[in-house]
């Protein structure tokens, strides 16, 4: 809570805070939890005025109501959903990512997750024509993959010059520098990013573990702080700017070889939709023979499964290929026809 | 919203002392004097100071638009590998700035593959090298300096032979096997602490060398197997990774670290999987996989933000590492 100041309120003179302070109460915390009859003996001064003093210290630190009918009012006009550009992710994510939401993708080494913010991110700044923030902590942000991504959206040199404009990248690399950023951008870098024309509508940030887990281990108490930390500052970004905010997790290994999200139960609650890609490996095991991991040339296809969601029913899993948003929009339009017709098929 | 104080660079002692005098956000110090704050919190004239400039001067990062990356990209260098098939897989070479992994089982040819980068980041500009300098970090002890000066030897003659025009052949004046070696510097570190020792001495040393344009740890793996304490061991190598990728960003160096290979097994099958676990697979940007096939030595790019998934042949020769020939293809 806040440290008592003179000026802070009517009646809170120089005087007072220096009586307080004596009596060991310092903030305002102190004071509203303390017994005000003792605290005004000890102190030799009113209790009205002591009263009066934490009355108006309650109404400036306490939160106010809001009705359900208002909050409803607001969610429709303000939420909005961000396509992914991708329809089978879409599709898991109840027709794209939710603004005031934290959307997770967990993954191992390699499954696509850079791949699919790169995605995410050329998508909301083509074709939706928002401004995107891309944080990134692992030095994987790669313009020229998302240049290739852009030239298959469209062929017009100054409207994927536009949109990579649109696209601001943070390149920091540890829990401190992450945290100056987004506190940086709740301050006031949110409302500076938007003069250019559109507003911010994502936050992606590629990736939270590799910041984190350096904290997490061993017997140092200070990493769970500091993750509790950057989860709430995100949290209160996406629902205060109505900015939806999508993250990466790295995995772990259960004792049972299955794959999890990492950083652990308490970061679980974080999110409120969690996806996990795997790799969709074909037939033979790898490395297993060489020669056939060698000949078989590796797919870029994946899997998509969900793992927390409050909308959908959990698990329901989605193959789609990471070579999708490298196709032109015909191929999309056919391999989309191509796959209604087998689902009207079977 | 705001920021609590505990979410600043500020040591645990100091943290403490300001959360006992109630001060828990920044907005708390906003309007402290560091006398006052020194004489309420407890704080030594100089602490106080620190604290106030941490909690009132941070917040500025430095960002960029993906245009402007862009462009650096264009402008990076990437080192040639001088297998023209794997540079064409890895779109040019190994990047500047960016962080690879080579993993492989020993005698695939790890260590060629870094010696051979040591002297080809070395190839003058005219050539179209980059001519940087070079940090070796070795673990193993397995830099082997007659393999320097072979490859070494192989890559002046390959250009001498190339040299065309006068601002080819003045360069390669400076461009002999004497200065190759006098750009590699070697440190051999024993296990782990030397190894992360010399990782916060580094910045220091690229300071002083700024030339500096490929910083090698050959391997990662050996002074982290065989760890007791294994959650220790992932947090100091997720430590280790970020400075990594913090040093080629803000040095820009190309960092390429080899890990070896172990055997992972799940019920009755055994599979071959880069070491250090799950988790350090995301260390590096690009991940390189050298393996057998028969008697043919493959390379296989499993990660990268850029490109896909390929397999390239290559071989060892004396000259080090090369295509290999059609030829003697299967």
């Amino acid at each position: 809570m806040v440290v008592l100041r003179a000026g802070m309120c009517p009646g809170l003179d120089e005087d007072l805070v220096r009586d307080l302070r004596a009596a060991d109460v310092k903030t305002v915390e102190d004071l509203v939890s303390c017994n005000l009859e003792e605290l005004a003996q000890r102190c030799s001064v009113s209790y009205k005025a002591l009263f009066a003093v934490r009355r108006v210290l309650l109404a400036q630190h306490s939160a106010f109501p809001v009705s359900g009918a208002d909050l409803y009012e607001e969610l429709l006009s303000s939420t909005a959903i961000l396509s992914t550009g991708n329809p089978s992710l879409d599709k898991l994510l109840d027709s794209g990512l939710y603004t005031g939401e934290i959307t997770e993708l967990s993954g191992g080494p390699g499954s696509g997750k850079s791949q699919v913010c790169f995605g995410v991110a050329v998508h909301v700044s083509q074709q939706l024509k928002q401004n995107v923030i891309y944080v990134d902590t692992t030095g994987g942000f790669t313009a020229s993959r998302l240049l290739q991504m852009l030239q298959t959206e469209t062929s017009d040199k100054e409207e994927q010059m536009a949109a990579l404009q649109r696209i601001r990248v943070f390149r920091v690399f540890d829990v401190f520098s992450l945290l100056d950023c987004l506190f940086g951008l709740c301050s006031d870098g949110l409302q500076q990013a938007s003069v250019g024309g559109g507003s911010v509508k994502a936050v992606i940030v590629d990736s939270v573990s590799a910041v984190v887990a350096p904290l997490l281990g061993g017997k140092h108490n200070e990493g769970m702080s500091l993750m509790s930390q950057v989860a709430g500052v995100l949290r209160t970004m996406a629902k205060d700017f109505n900015v939806a905010a999508l993250v990466t997790n790295y995995v772990t290994r259960s004792s049972s070889g299955e794959l999890q999200p990492g950083l652990g139960v308490s970061w679980s609650h974080i999110p409120r939709t969690r996806i996990l890609l795997e790799r969709l490996e074909e037939g033979t095991t790898a490395a297993s023979s060489a020669a056939a991991t060698a000949d078989v040339s590796r797919s870029s296809l994946r899997s998509a499964t969900l793992i927390k969601s409050s909308r959908q029913p959990c698990l329901i899993r989605e193959e789609f290929d990471l070579q999708w948003w490298s196709r032109s929009k015909d191929q999309k339009t056919s391999g989309l026809k191509r796959k209604r017709e087998e689902d009207s098929d079977s | 919203m705001q920021r609590a104080v505990s979410t600043f660079p500020l040591s645990s002692g100091v943290k403490l002392k300001l959360l006992s005098a109630g001060f828990r956000f920044a907005g708390d110090l906003q309007h402290v004097s560091p006398p006052k704050l020194s004489h309420e919190a407890g704080l030594s004239q100089q602490e106080a100071l620190e604290a106030l400039q941490v909690v009132t001067g941070g917040g500025a990062v430095a960002s960029f638009t993906a245009m402007e990356l862009l462009q650096m990209e264009a402008e990076s260098r990437n080192i040639v590998t001088f297998s023209s098939q794997l540079d064409s897989a890895l779109g040019g070479g190994v990047p500047v700035g960016k962080t690879t992994e080579i993993c492989g089982t020993p005698g695939i040819g790890k260590t060629q593959l870094c010696l051979q980068l040591a002297v080809d980041v070395q190839v003058p500009p005219c050539f179209g090298g980059i001519e940087g300098h070079v940090i070796f970090v070795d673990t193993e002890g397995s830099f082997v300096l007659q393999r320097v000066i072979d490859i070494a030897a192989a890559a002046v003659t390959h250009c001498s032979l190339l040299a065309e025009d006068d601002e080819q052949r003045g360069a390669m004046a400076t461009f002999t096997v004497e200065t190759i070696l006098s750009n590699i510097f070697l440190v051999r570190c024993h296990d782990y602490v030397e190894l992360l020792a010399e990782l916060h001495l580094l910045p220091d040393f690229l300071s002083d060398h700024p030339r500096t344009r490929l910083l090698v740890i050959d391997s990662v793996a050996r002074p982290f197997r065989g760890f007791d304490d294994l959650s220790q061991r992932t947090r100091l190598l997720q430590g280790l990774a970020q400075q990594l990728v913090t040093l080629a960003t803000r040095h820009d160096l190309a960092v390429v670290i080899t890990n070896q290979m172990t055997t992972r097994v799940r019920g009755s099958q055994s599979q071959l999987v880069p070491a250090l676990g799950e988790s350090w697979g995301h260390a590096s940007t690009i991940r390189l996989l050298l393996q057998w096939s028969g008697s043919r030595r493959l390379a296989t790019v499993v990660k990268s933000p850029r490109h896909m998934d390929a397999t390239v042949q290559y071989q060892i020769s004396t000259d080090g590492f090369r295509d290999a020939d059609q030829s003697d293809e299967r």
